[in-house]
């Protein structure tokens, strides 16, 4: 099997081979060919429209970042009904801070992050993306902390009238993909996992996910076992007790050599009202758009259960929404 | 599966939920006793600090870990098993164990740091009883995380066995008793695909880690170390290949396993037997002997080697190093 004209065996190939051809092997102006000129890219930190941006993007972190590399770790896809498809692709990006740049003078720091990248597919173009950068893994290993770097960040844009506005359904830009997945089993098992969580339903953790579960939670943390996911979980959805959460796309896997996996994009939108993650409540308007990646499993006998999952929301777009209501950001 | 699963009680549905469950009962269980009937009296164990035999040893080895560390969990990650009722069930355990340094002990007094590190544990098992173990712990890395110099560490524990004459010896080929498994796994292609993968690096053939290994692979290392991408691969083994450049590799155990629901995944029993005479993770060459005592688990994907967990306990090298040098 081959897809986009025979270059690449499969959607995954593709997603993993045009990752690298962009950013390790440096060809760049092939964004002009993988992205369509009216992509929409939304992240929590801004929805912008067209490719012109991308590559100007793409070239300033190389500057300050040579050896940037993207290791994709997982690619969980599904077709979009038509001749398109949908990837949600799982991403570790190391990188040295060696120059100048958006993070000031070069620090000669060390990073590792995550990133979740959904992207629509179709003739070999990506045209519609979301994407959750674990940011303040970023920033914490550049030495500061997620609200401090978002409050610092909406003076760097101008304070709180010309800052670029994080994601929000407002804001948002429909873009030619409009699928919610597929209706494999393990997407709607891992959606139904979540929701229980959402609906403060925490025995969901202990019911679905595997007492030695690996989990990776957005500042770069990793826990195992079943508290670190109770506590992320549940400190996420005390900051927000009232927002309404929806699995945005839910999809789900069996794969030959893999296990079976599911990927949601979920989101959380309401109001700050409660104690959780991000301090005292403020009652600022959040959205919180987030990915999650989950491999499920059994060694035997046992009912399958989480193994491992990958969550991203990004800390530093929640803190800038929070600041921009409470005003902190002149402080 | 059940049906080959003869001579444990039906209590466990499969092997690995009798390996899974019974760890459960003994440590956060507390069942401690327990081991009166799920080890056998005159079990074999072998640990990179010391060959221990009979199960009064791992019963007060047992709760003098859980004084020390009295909120110890054992999280089951894997069990990669094979065998049967005639040679004995042998299940490669894959544990993460975390804890708090609350109670007094070979630690010295608590600093109430918390630790989390990897262990994996071969048992071979018969009738609801494990009768010949290997088992490695990251103590390397258990060591550091609760603040300690590894090289340190290791001169203070001969000082305080009494000098290098006197003190516990790290396990060495030598030493060894039958404990009444001779099994050497399986023959499943996937064990012997990992197995010449180990075998090509130790052959000096690094390339292979570029070749084998998927771009992306997570690996979890001694001390504790997580390495993601190949380069991190690369340096691990090249580390420890280099500090021991003449020493003999063997592959003692090999299992692979297909089962539904999980990647292709491997388990291997290795060692390396020779002279501490390069440079590498142990630093300036000393000529000691060195036994290296390895187990090591990894998982294929679509794309090659994804994960792995290689473990040999670094301080049982700086042990017989010092021991050497004096």
């Amino acid at each position: 099997m081959t897809v986009f004209g025979g270059k690449w065996q499969d959607l995954p190939d593709y997603i993993l081979g045009v990752t690298k051809e962009i950013w390790e092997d440096r060809r760049i102006h092939a964004l002009n060919d993988y992205y369509a000129p009216d992509i929409i890219v939304r992240s929590p930190a801004s929805v912008v429209v067209g490719n012109g941006g991308v590559i100007a993007a793409t070239m300033a972190t190389l500057a300050e970042f040579p050896d940037r590399a993207l290791l994709g770790e997982d690619v969980i896809w599904c077709t979009d009904g038509g001749d398109g498809f949908l990837s949600s692709h799982r991403l570790i990006s190391t990188a040295t801070h060696t120059a100048p740049g958006v993070y000031g003078p070069a620090s000669g720091r060390r990073l590792r992050y995550r990133i979740l990248a959904d992207c629509h597919v179709r003739d070999g173009v990506i045209d519609d993306e979301w994407l959750v950068r674990d940011q303040s893994a970023i920033v914490r290993q550049m030495g500061t902390d997620a609200a401090t770097f978002a409050r610092d960040l909406i003076a760097k844009e101008g304070g709180p009238e010309a800052c670029v506005r994080p994601l929000t359904p407002q804001n948002d830009v429909a873009g030619p993909y409009a699928g919610q997945g597929n209706d494999n089993e393990w997407g709607r098992r891992y959606a139904s996992v979540l929701t229980r969580i959402m609906s403060a339903d925490m025995a969901a953790v202990s019911d679905s996910y595997d007492r030695a579960v690996i989990s990776h939670y957005p500042g770069g943390d990793t826990g195992h076992g079943h508290a670190p996911v109770d506590h992320f979980w549940m400190s996420l959805r005390a900051s927000f007790p009232d927002a309404v959460f929806r699995a945005e796309h839910v999809m789900g896997r069996d794969d030959p050599h893999m296990p079976p996996r599911a990927a949601i994009r979920w989101s959380l939108s309401g109001s700050h009202s409660g104690w959780g993650t991000f301090g005292p409540p403020t009652g600022a308007e959040v959205y919180v758009m987030g990915i999650s990646q989950a491999e499920f499993g059994s060694l035997g006998a046992a009912a399958p259960r989480i193994r491992l999952e990958h969550t991203l929301t990004d800390e530093t777009a929640i803190w800038k929404q929070i600041h921009l209501h409470t005003g902190s950001h002149n402080d | 599966m059940t049906e080959s699963f003869d001579g444990f009680s039906p209590r466990w549905a499969d092997f690995p939920d009798y390996i899974l469950g019974i760890t459960q009962e003994i440590w956060e269980g507390r069942g401690i006793g327990t081991l009166h009937n799920y080890y056998a009296k005159d079990v074999v164990m072998r640990f990179p600090n010391a060959l221990v035999t009979g199960n009064a040893a791992v019963m007060s080895g047992t709760m003098a870990t859980l004084v020390e560390f009295p909120d110890r969990q054992l999280l089951g990650e894997d069990v990669i098993w094979s065998g049967d009722a005639d040679t004995g069930y042998l299940s490669s355990h894959r544990i993460i164990t975390t804890g708090t340094h609350t109670g007094h002990g070979v630690f010295g007094a608590p600093t109430g740091r918390t630790f989390s590190i990897s262990v994996i544990a071969d048992c071979a098992a018969r009738e609801n009883t494990i009768f010949d173990e290997w088992l490695i712990r990251d103590y390397g890395g258990l060591v550091k995380q609760l603040g300690f110099d590894q090289k340190d560490f290791a001169r203070q524990s001969i000082e305080d066995e009494g000098g290098a004459d006197a003190c516990v010896r790290p396990f060495t080929p030598d030493q060894d008793i039958d404990g009444g498994y001779n099994g050497r796994g399986n023959d499943n292609a996937c064990g012997a695909r990992y197995a010449d993968l180990l075998s090509r690096i130790m052959d000096l053939d690094f390339n292979v880690i570029g070749e084998e290994h998927d771009r992306a692979v997570l690996a979890e290392y001694p001390g504790a170390t997580t390495v993601r991408g190949t380069g991190g691969v690369e340096e691990f083994w090249m580390g420890l290949r280099s500090s021991f450049p003449d020493a003999r590799f063997e592959i003692h155990h090999q299992i692979g396993r297909e089962d539904p629901m999980m990647s292709p995944r491997a388990a291997l029993r290795w060692s390396l037997t020779g002279k501490h005479t390069g440079w590498g993770v142990f630093g300036k060459p000393t000529g000691a002997p060195v036994h290296v005592m390895g187990l090591s688990h990894a998982e294929f994907g679509p794309w090659g080697l994804r994960r792995e967990t290689a473990l040999y306990d670094e301080i049982s090298i700086w042990k017989q190093i010092l021991m050497h040098t004096g």
